[in-house]
This record gives structure tokens, C-alpha cells and sequence, in this order.
């Protein structure tokens, strides 16, 4: 069998490692090639990226995350053996959920609808790049039809994610305003569950891999996925960075998101602990001669129904969100975080038009 | 007379007055909106007059104030102006150019209750705004009184008037906006009336790039969204319908010029068989209810084919009187921007042939001086081009 990356034979390529050495090896494939050295990451995580790029990451990232439990569903399929379907049918619990609602997918979801995509849009998969499906078929396929400890070995990607997972949640939490906690929820999973999948992964080929040519094949693996990896950013970035060449029906930027203000609420500005403010210029004012409140702002005025009147009033710069909310769930004697979503629903649709801030 | 409420009951009170303080400008854009015939200094209003003139205005339910020109920073009574406005609660815009002594009055402004910034940006690469605005050493003052609007903490906004001298710059002008910290940006198509008529085809870009900047402007409203927020002002010969002018005529907006003379819109004057009425003969509660200028074209009744059947007769008013004026050679015709009217496939096609030709060198605005160019004549449904 060829490998699919050809390596010179040399005599030390033919030597049978130690299961340490092994191991070694295997993380220095890491090292070199796993995607936290792609430059798209490097932007990424350095806050580099516009809304629109982080957004084309996670709509055809989404359709790796969606095809993870075809692969290892692929996995399981070729496992003889009862106690080691134990082990691998945890991967396909953690991604599908024990329910709906639940699971990694679901997470991924929430993160695209968290940057503003329509749920139905993302699960289309419409808009992803060919080499994005590509990339993840080859995956799927390569599962299917190799042995499985090349199967095995391709899954220890997961033996570095936990430091990009770590550099990523927190550069993205520093450098976009747009992603919150809970829109990166799905990375925190991720932190426990990928050391664990990638212990027994490891441990399983440095136990199978047992001559020279069965240790090349779990390192050819493993350098296969980590081009599976890198390729789907190299096609991001050609296509959404530079040179900018989107091909025909990939997505494109202002289309398959939710409406404004839908949007507003899940990554604006403002959120439930912070304190809006009126900047200066703009005034609440009363208009003697129409009767009315209006919200007065560099050339625009707002006219103001009474529910607006009402939240703009507890709008002090003293006040958070939620305290706002909880003066008027008393004075309408309703349920304050009914009343906390349409309060930070007008808020942010007053910073989107700039006459708010925090 | 009643002094506050307008004697037509229906009549909606005018929400903006757009105080022209001045004509002088230390700037000479050929774009300017001002009249051929600008305002000398010895004709300009004394400030208590203006103080009467904003005390009626908000009398009148008018909210917003545009202290404009000219430069209105050239007026020495800018801060009492504007803290007369302040203390009526009336919101005080400064429409300014950035230079000369506008600079060494903002902190005074500010003290006063200067509500918000508007300043022109003519170009973003400093020689090019600079031959726009035919004034050297134009930009480092514009950006040093940017810098000091945003550290008052005043809300800025940049002001581009678009032509063919600069729509390559549009991206340009978004990437300054940021820069310099506005709020907003007016991405605004040059509109031709006044002096811009006259430079009519030294402005006019061709359609291609008309697109481009649309679509460079929708682009960065997403991409910023939240950040700056862009007004654009698409190019009323390359429009499907006409804008509302001025909201709609006598609707919303009071123009007073620097001699006093109160008129519907900033252009109205050109329109030469219109009796405008001044602030010291009359209020601006009578102005707003019965001059004749402002009575001539309110409402509807006034429309010919194809306005006075149409189904948007009420929300865009018929678009604009001067231009029916000028292209069509009469105000009361439908605005030859609206594909409605005869003339609009005329429109486009002159705007087609002007952007085409090699564009004529401006003629700057002046004070005082003939203008040595004519302006274009009327277009006529029959007759060729």
C-alpha cells in the first residue's frame, strides 16, 4: 500500500521505535503541521479578522464539527472488538447529544448564531467552500478504507487541540466585542473531552503500532489530518483574506444572518451588567409643541412610544441592564427577564445607531 | 396674528431650522450649496436678531438647529448662538469646515452646549482635498480639530461630498471616519444645485463608479456595524426615484440666510418668481404658515402629471422644485430625477455624456465676482442634446 505522503526511506524511517519515541514523533508531527501555526489562526486569535472572516470560519467550520460523528460512527463500524466501542461511542455522545439541544453540534450552533448566521442557514451547509467538503470527505473516506490504526492515529490532532482551544477562547474573548462566553461554549467541552479521547487514542497506537511500517502508517495518518486541518484554512483565507477570490455560491458576507436587531441582542455591545449611558449629544426631551418625548441625536431625532420613555428614563449611566429591568418588572409588576430581553433589545439597537454606549 | 400656532390647522410644525450665519468661508468648493449670489458681511443678521430668530423657532416645535454657512465659526457670536440655542433646549448642530479660527472657538462651543459636530472632509490624500476645497494647508487643520472634538467628547461626524474629483476615495473617507473617531459618516453624492450646477460636469462621475461606491459604502456598514454608522446619499441623476426634498417642501425645515431672508430650502432662491418673506418683517410662526414661498409648493395640490396621481405623491413629494426648474425649466413639473418623468431617460443620458468627457477645471465659489461660466439650460423633451 502507498502511503499518501511519501516519506524518503531512510534507514532510520525503517527502525522500530519505542513506544516513547513513538510518541515523540508523533507530537513533533504536531508541531510542525497542526493548524494553530496556519496564518488564518494567527488572525484569529490576534483579533485580526473582520466580523465577515470570523464568520466564514465558523459556517464551513461547522461542517466538520457536523460530519465528526459520521466519521467516528465509520470508526466504530469497523471495531470487532465490544470494549473498545465502549470507549469510541463516548465521541459520538459528546457530538451528537444524549437529546436535542444537547452536544457538541448544538454547540457549534450556537456559536454561529452567536456571530449573527440563521440556524437553518449554517445546517444547509449551502454556503461552505468546496474545499472545505473536500477536506472533510477525504477525512470520512480515508476512516472507511484505511486500517484502523491509521483511523486512530488520524484522531490525534486532539492530543494539541487544548492549547489552541485555550489561545483561541481567550484571544477571541479579548479582541472581538461580538463573541461572548457563552458564544464559545462549545470550546469548553472541548477542553476536557479532547485530552481524554486523545489518552486512549495514543495509548492505543502505541500499543498496535508494533513494526516500522504499521508506525510510519499512524504518523502518515496523523500528517494526513493535519492537512485536513490546514487545507480548509488555506481555502478561508484565499478566499476571504486575500487574494479574496470567493468562488461561485460560497457564502457570501450579509447574507444567511438573522435580522438586525436579533442580532443586536446575541452580540451587541450592550450587555446584561453593563451600564448604558447617553453620550453626549444625545438628549431625552420632552416636545411641548407635538406632546411627545423624542430622543434627540446628531441628525436624527427619535420619536419615542411610552415603553421607550420608560427604559430611556432609568438610562442614568448608574444603572446596569438588569437593574433597569428590575425597576420596571416591579412598576409593571411583570417578570424581569422577559423584560431584560426587550430592554437590551431597544439598547442595542440604539448603540448599533450610535446614540448609546456603555 | 397668533405668534406660535400656524393658522392652518393640518400643518405640521418644522422640526429643523438650518441657520445660515454666514457666507463666508475660508474654503471655495465648487460643490457648494450656497447661491451664485452669496451674502456680504454688512448684509449679515446682528445676534440679537438671531436670538429671536431661535426663540421663535423653538416656539415654533422646531428641535434641531444646523449652525451653518459659510463657515459659521467666522461669525464672532458663534458661542452666544449657540448657547442661546442650549438654553431653549434646542439642539445645536455645527456644520463646519475645520479651518481658520473654527479650531481656537470649539472649547468655548463646547462650554456653551455644542450638541454635535458635523465637519466636510473634501478629499482624503491632502492634495487632492486641498485643490477640492481650493485652500493649502487645509487637512492638518481638519484633522487637529477632529482630534480636539473627540477628546471633548463631542459626537463627530465627517461630511464627504462625493463627485468624480474624489469617488475613488470612498473607501478612503470610511477607513478616515474610523480614524479620526466619528460616529457617523455622510457619504453624500454631490446634489446639483448652486455652484454645483455650474460645475456640473467637472463633478459628475459615471455610473460604474457610482455603483462601486455604493457598494464599498454597504460593505462597510456591515463590517463596521455598530462602530460608525453611514448615511449615503445616492446621486438624484442616477436615482430611480427623486428625494424628498428637505423632507418635503415647508414639511420640516427652515432655511434662514445670512441677510435674514427665510426660505423652504437652501436653493429655493433660484427659484426667481417665489416671494420670500425676511425675519424682520415677519415671524417665523407667519413665515412658516403664509409665505408665500413656503404656501407655493406644501402639499399636493400644486402637482402636475405624473405627481398628482401618483402613489408616492406623499412620500416624496414631488422630489425637488429647483431641479424641476432647472432641468425641466419649470418648478412645478415632476423632478426630472424620478424615472417617472419624461426627462429622466434625458437625465441619465446627459450625466452619461458629461462623466465621459474630460472634465472642465472648477470654478471656485467667490464673493462678489461674476461666475465666468454659464450655467446648463433647461433640458427639452424634444429636442436632441
Amino acid at each position: 500500500m502507498t502511503a499518501p505522503f511519501p516519506t524518503p526511506k531512510t534507514d532510520e524511517s525503517q527502525r522500530l521505535l519505542s513506544p516513547e519515541e513513538l510518541e515523540a514523533a508523533l507530537r513533533d508531527i504536531g508541531a510542525r503541521r497542526y493548524h494553530n501555526l496556519h496564518p488564518f489562526h494567527r488572525l484569529l486569535h490576534d483579533g485580526k479578522l473582520n466580523k465577515d472572516q470570523v464568520r466564514a470560519w465558523a459556517l464551513n467550520r461547522y461542517y466538520y464539527q457536523a460530519m465528526i460523528p459520521v466519521k467516528d460512527a465509520a470508526v466504530l463500524a469497523r471495531m470487532t472488538d465490544a470494549s473498545l466501542r465502549r470507549v469510541w461511542r463516548q465521541r459520538i455522545v459528546d457530538h451528537d447529544g444524549d437529546a436535542p439541544g444537547d452536544g457538541g453540534i448544538e454547540r457549534w450552533l450556537k456559536l454561529a448564531e452567536g456571530v449573527g448566521f440563521r440556524r437553518d442557514y449554517v445546517e444547509s451547509t449551502q454556503g461552505i467552500l468546496s474545499a472545505t467538503r473536500f477536506s472533510v470527505d477525504a477525512y470520512v473516506h480515508f476512516v472507511k478504507e484505511r486500517s484502523l490504526l491509521e483511523a486512530i492515529a488520524s484522531s490525534l490532532t486532539e492530543m494539541f487541540s487544548p492549547t489552541i482551544i485555550s489561545e483561541r477562547v481567550a484571544g477571541m474573548l479579548k479582541n472581538y466585542d461580538f463573541i461572548t462566553k457563552d458564544t464559545l461554549a462549545y470550546f469548553d467541552k472541548r477542553l476536557t473531552q479532547a485530552p481524554r479521547d486523545a489518552d486512549f487514542a495514543i495509548a492505543y497506537v502505541k500499543q498496535h503500532a508494533t513494526t516500522p511500517e504499521l508506525q510510519r502508517q499512524a504518523m502518515d495518518a496523523l500528517t494526513f489530518k493535519c492537512n485536513v486541518l490546514w487545507t480548509q484554512l488555506d481555502a478561508l483565507y484565499f478566499s476571504y483574506v486575500a487574494p479574496g477570490m470567493t468562488p461561485p455560491d460560497a457564502w457570501i458576507p450579509g447574507t444567511g444572518l438573522v435580522a438586525e436587531v436579533a442580532q443586536a441582542v446575541g452580540t451587541g455591545t450592550i450587555r446584561s451588567g453593563d451600564v448604558p449611558r447617553l453620550p453626549r449629544g444625545v438628549r431625552l426631551r420632552h416636545d411641548e409643541v407635538r406632546g411627545q418625548h423624542v430622543l434627540l441625536a446628531p441628525e436624527r431625532t427619535f420619536d419615542l412610544d411610552a415603553n421607550a420613555v420608560a427604559v430611556l428614563s432609568l438610562v442614568d449611566g448608574q444603572r446596569s441592564v438588569r437593574d433597569i429591568a428590575g425597576k420596571l418588572a416591579e412598576t409593571f409588576a411583570a417578570d424581569r427577564d422577559v423584560i431584560e430581553v426587550d430592554v437590551l433589545a431597544m439598547l442595542n439597537d440604539l448603540a448599533t445607531k450610535r446614540v448609546l454606549e456603555r | 396674528m397668533n405668534a406660535i400656532t400656524p393658522n392652518t390647522p393640518s400643518l405640521p410644525a418644522p422640526v429643523g431650522l438650518l441657520a445660515e450665519l454666514t457666507h463666508r468661508c475660508p474654503l471655495r468648493c465648487p460643490y457648494c450649496s450656497n447661491p451664485l449670489e452669496l451674502d456680504r458681511r454688512s448684509g449679515e443678521l446682528d445676534t440679537a436678531t438671531w436670538q429671536r430668530v431661535l426663540t421663535e423657532a423653538a416656539g415654533l416645535g422646531v428641535l434641531h438647529v444646523h449652525l451653518s454657512g459659510g463657515e459659521p465659526t467666522a461669525r464672532n457670536d458663534i458661542v452666544e448662538i449657540t448657547r442661546t440655542c442650549a438654553e431653549l433646549g434646542l439642539y445645536s448642530n455645527l456644520i463646519t469646515s475645520g479651518v481658520g479660527g473654527a479650531l481656537a472657538k470649539l472649547d468655548a462651543l463646547y462650554d456653551a452646549g455644542l450638541d454635535h459636530v458635523q465637519l466636510s472632509v473634501q478629499g482624503v490624500d491632502a492634495a487632492n482635498a486641498e485643490k477640492i476645497g481650493g485652500l493649502k494647508n487645509a487637512q492638518p487643520q481638519k484633522f487637529a480639530f477632529a482630534e480636539r472634538v473627540t477628546q471633548l467628547g463631542l459626537p463627530l461626524t465627517l461630511n464627504s461630498v462625493i463627485h468624480r474629483g474624489n469617488i475613488h476615495e470612498v473607501e478612503g473617507f470610511i477607513d478616515l471616519a474610523v480614524k479620526l473617531g466619528a460616529k457617523r459618516l455622510e457619504v453624500a453624492h454631490t446634489q446639483y444645485y448652486g455652484w454645483a450646477y455650474v460645475n456640473r460636469a467637472a463633478l459628475m462621475p459615471d455610473k460604474a463608479q457610482v455603483d462601486q461606491s455604493i457598494r464599498i459604502v454597504e460593505a462597510a456598514r456591515e463590517r463596521l456595524k455598530g462602530q460608525l454608522v453611514i448615511d449615503l446619499v445616492v446621486p438624484d441623476y442616477y436615482a430611480k426615484y427623486p428625494k424628498a426634498c428637505a423632507g418635503g417642501w415647508g414639511r420640516k425645515l427652515m432655511n434662514v440666510t445670512p441677510a435674514g431672508k427665510v426660505l423652504p430650502c437652501h436653493a429655493a432662491e433660484t427659484i426667481k418668481q417665489l416671494e420670500f418673506w425676511y425675519v424682520s418683517d415677519h415671524s417665523l410662526a407667519d413665515i412658516w404658515a403664509n409665505s408665500p414661498a413656503f404656501t407655493a409648493y406644501r402639499g399636493t395640490d400644486w402637482m402636475q402629471e405624473p405627481c398628482r396621481s401618483c402613489d408616492r405623491r406623499e412620500k416624496d413629494w414631488g422630489g425637488c422644485r429647483c431641479q424641476a426648474l432647472a432641468l425641466a425649466g419649470d418648478a412645478a413639473a415632476t423632478d426630472p430625477a424620478c424615472s417617472l418623468s419624461p426627462l429622466h431617460s434625458k437625465v441619465r443620458e446627459l450625466a452619461k455624456e458629461e462623466a465621459a468627457e474630460t472634465p472642465p477645471d472648477y470654478v471656485y465659489r467667490t464673493i462678489g465676482s461674476n461666475v465666468d461660466r454659464a450655467a446648463p439650460p433647461p433640458l427639452k423633451e424634444d429636442a436632441p442634446l
